[in-house]
């Protein structure tokens, strides 16, 4: 019953709306631990699906999956702590929507059925829509507005890609059950016209969602005006999912020998996006859009992984590890400076080392790891695709990859310095907190610990999940 | 002998022009409440009578309560509360629109003539009505500003996108289940719209878009 782990969240979140917001703090934290035990069976194979057309567990599926559980009990904890400390308007629907959340990601991640899984991904940002606007603010409404509005519309596109990989395997005379699983076996067969100009379809509307550059433009809004554990959610997990659905639909095209026309695509939107990434975090006002331009980047970075193939494959799974640790990490430092300051203007932060010490080390640490510096783990992905790429030739791509990588190093490095040090123009606000540090450090430490010594079965799940493309784990 | 699967498409395109030349918010929801209806009878009358079982009928029914009654009624709502009438300076003015959507259809048909898809008989006159649908859908979303009429882009949109699965797919691959969960989708989208719909009028006084001018780089 492998359901029982997307079930269980919808259920406790419905559940949530009907508690006093102290109890419904307790269930999200008891939600996540049971959540997180359940993915452990299902990696452990004890859990098997009771409707196989629908849902399976796929073994990238499962990786996602095991992030996205890892990443929700830390930012659970710190919930915990933010709900006590914060102004919110309806603290149940807060939790409610955050299981909710977890629950159809958790449906994303196992749904095997191309269109189950359009469907849960259309419903994460049904569900995730109203954490952005929490707050109630003009901007928290915009933000909204903007990601509802082009997340559906993106997410409809997609939508109509898979009507035409539908309409290729209705061309192709295919009589199969219409699950990932059974369209691998058969993928010769499918019409190749119809099957490319799916997947151009389904890149662009869950691209859009991943926030893949030039459909990129409700992250920074839906980032940056999210209450901190949102934001670690969107950023850490829910990115991810998206790319689920691409990586789905690009494993397809390659079975059927069209991996060399999806794998540049992708390469050309990971390209892209790292540029326009780079370019909007130099002389970033505001943190936390700078946090959220630094996602879309990531995103290029595992969407250009991904394209290159071979070796890279297995640096782009490592760049999604090792981004959700980091990114989650940092938006949850960054929570404790918001709360601390109460502004998300950079100019107007100064002296984190002196005012906020503890978040100091959780925010410097993140900062060296996202700017892909050792001991943190984006260093290895980063060197992998890029030894990757030089293994297949792609020389102009490596060099533009290096310049965006420079670009964000010192756009990164400028914000850092002036926040940490420098002057501050605001008094503290709030004090920080045991609970609101504990889940950045054990994030951090996740990342560096999965460098040091990564688990046989870590290594055989991203084994699994590349090798049916020809991914390798050794150059 | 009126063919009826053809009369549903020509009242499903006439419903897209009135759409885009409708200066009237009610009007306009009544309108994809008309729509609505005729999408969802698309796919009855195309597939004839010899398969369709009882979870069919069920779900057409379903289906049609969903996109011609309640959606429609969540959009009723909508106008009524934010208490808007009409749509006062469109970006594209409406004689310009309705000839824009003429000019949509005479790309969708030339289009689907050159698709070369060996379609069952009937199926080209949808994929035209659908493209259609989709591509004013698209035009809509960009030439008004009001929110609310960007929500019924969407559902047109959205409409056009079952109508090509109708028109393209012979409907072996996809179950019941799974559309009653997309329509569920859809469901939700629009009354989360309408919430936001809601909280953007009481803070800026007016639910137009031009007015979310706040956050840019």
């Amino acid at each position: 019953m492998i359901e029982f782990i997307f079930i269980l969240p919808l259920a406790t979140g419905l559940t949530a709306l009907a508690l006093p917001a102290t109890l419904g703090r307790i269930l999200l934290l008891l939600t996540a631990l049971l959540h997180i035990q359940l993915t452990v069976m299902s990696w452990l194979g004890k859990l098997t699906p009771t409707f196989p057309s629908y849902f399976s567990a796929s073994p990238e599926g499962l990786l996602i999956l095991m992030v996205t559980s890892f990443i929700f009990v830390c930012i659970s904890i710190y919930s915990f702590s933010y709900m006590k400390e914060t102004e919110m308007e309806n603290k149940p629907i807060f939790i409610c929507c955050m299981l909710l959340f977890l629950g159809t990601m958790s449906m994303v991640t196992l749904s095997d059925h191309p269109i189950v899984l359009w469907i849960a991904i259309e419903a994460t940002t049904l569900v995730s829509a109203p954490l952005i606007f929490i707050h109630r603010s003009k901007e928290a409404l915009e933000a909204t507005w903007k990601y509802v509005l082009i997340c559906s519309v993106g997410i409809a596109l997609a939508l109509l890609g898979y009507f035409f990989v539908t309409l290729a395997m209705d061309l192709g005379n295919i009589n199969a059950p219409m699950t990932f699983t059974s369209l691998n076996t058969v993928a010769l067969e499918l019409d190749p016209l119809w099957l490319k100009v799916g997947f151009i379809f389904v890149v662009i509307g869950f691209g859009t969602k991943m926030g893949l550059a030039p459909m990129h433009t409700w992250l920074p809004d839906a980032h940056s005006q999210a209450p901190s554990p949102a934001s670690a959610l969107l950023s850490g997990a829910l990115l991810n999912c998206a790319f689920l659905g691409i990586y789905k639909t690009h494993v397809l095209m390659s079975v059927a020998g069209l991996g060399d026309f999806s794998g540049n695509i992708l390469i050309g939107f990971g390209l892209v996006s790292m540029l326009v990434g780079a370019i909007f975090i130099i002389g970033q006002p505001d943190y936390k859009r700078m946090l959220a331009y630094s996602s879309i980047k990531n995103m290029g970075i595992i969407a250009f992984g991904v394209g290159i193939g071979g070796f890279a494959l297995y640096g782009a799974f490592l760049h999604i590890i090792h981004h959700s640790l980091l990114k989650s990490s940092l938006f949850l430092s960054a929570g404790n400076i918001l709360l601390g300051f109460g502004t998300k203007q950079v100019q107007r932060i100064g002296g984190i080392i002196r005012h906020l010490p503890k978040t100091f080390v959780s925010f410097f640490a993140g900062f060296i790891g996202i700017s892909g510096l050792p001991p943190f783990g984006m260093f290895i992905s980063e060197v992998i695709i890029i030894f990757g790429a030089f293994q297949k030739h792609r020389y102009i791509c490596v060099a533009l990859f290096l310049l965006a990588l420079t670009l964000v190093g010192a756009g990164i490095c400028r914000i850092f310095m002036s926040m940490s040090y420098g002057e501050a123009t605001d008094r503290l606000q709030i004090e920080e907190k045991a609970l609101r540090l504990l889940p950045s450090y054990a994030l951090l430490f996740a990342s560096v610990a999965l460098c040091v010594w990564m688990p046989d079965i870590v290594y055989t799940i991203i084994l699994d999940s590349i090798k049916i493309i020809g991914g390798t784990t050794h150059g | 002998m009126i063919n009826v699967t053809e009369s549903i498409l020509v009242i499903t395109l006439l419903s897209v022009l009135l759409s885009l030349g409708s200066t009237r918010l009610i009007a306009l929801v009544k309108i994809m409440a008309l729509q609505g209806i005729m999408v969802s009878l698309t796919p009855l009358f195309l597939r004839g009578d010899d398969s369709l079982g009882s979870g069919a009928i069920i779900f057409f029914q379903i289906m049609i309560l969903i996109k011609g009654l309640l959606i429609p009624s969540l959009l009723y709502m909508a106008v009524k509360k934010i208490a808007i009438k009409r749509e006062i300076e469109p970006i594209i003015g409406y004689h310009a629109s309705i000839l824009v959507g003429l000019v949509i259809l005479i790309i969708s048909v030339f289009i689907t003539s050159h698709l070369r898809l060996s379609l069952p008989a009937g199926h080209d006159m949808v994929l035209i009505t659908a493209i259609t649908t989709m591509a004013a859908g698209f035009f809509l979303m960009m030439a008004r500003s009001k929110a609310i009429t960007q929500v019924i882009g969407y559902l047109m949109l959205e409409n056009g996108i079952y109508l090509i699965g109708t028109a393209l797919t012979k409907h072996s691959h996809t179950l019941y289940v799974v559309e009653f969960g997309v329509l569920l989708d859809l469901l939700v989208g629009v009354m989360i719209m309408g919430i936001i719909l809601h909280n953007i009028n009481s803070a800026f006084d007016d639910a137009d878009t031009t007015l979310l001018r706040r956050l840019k780089d």
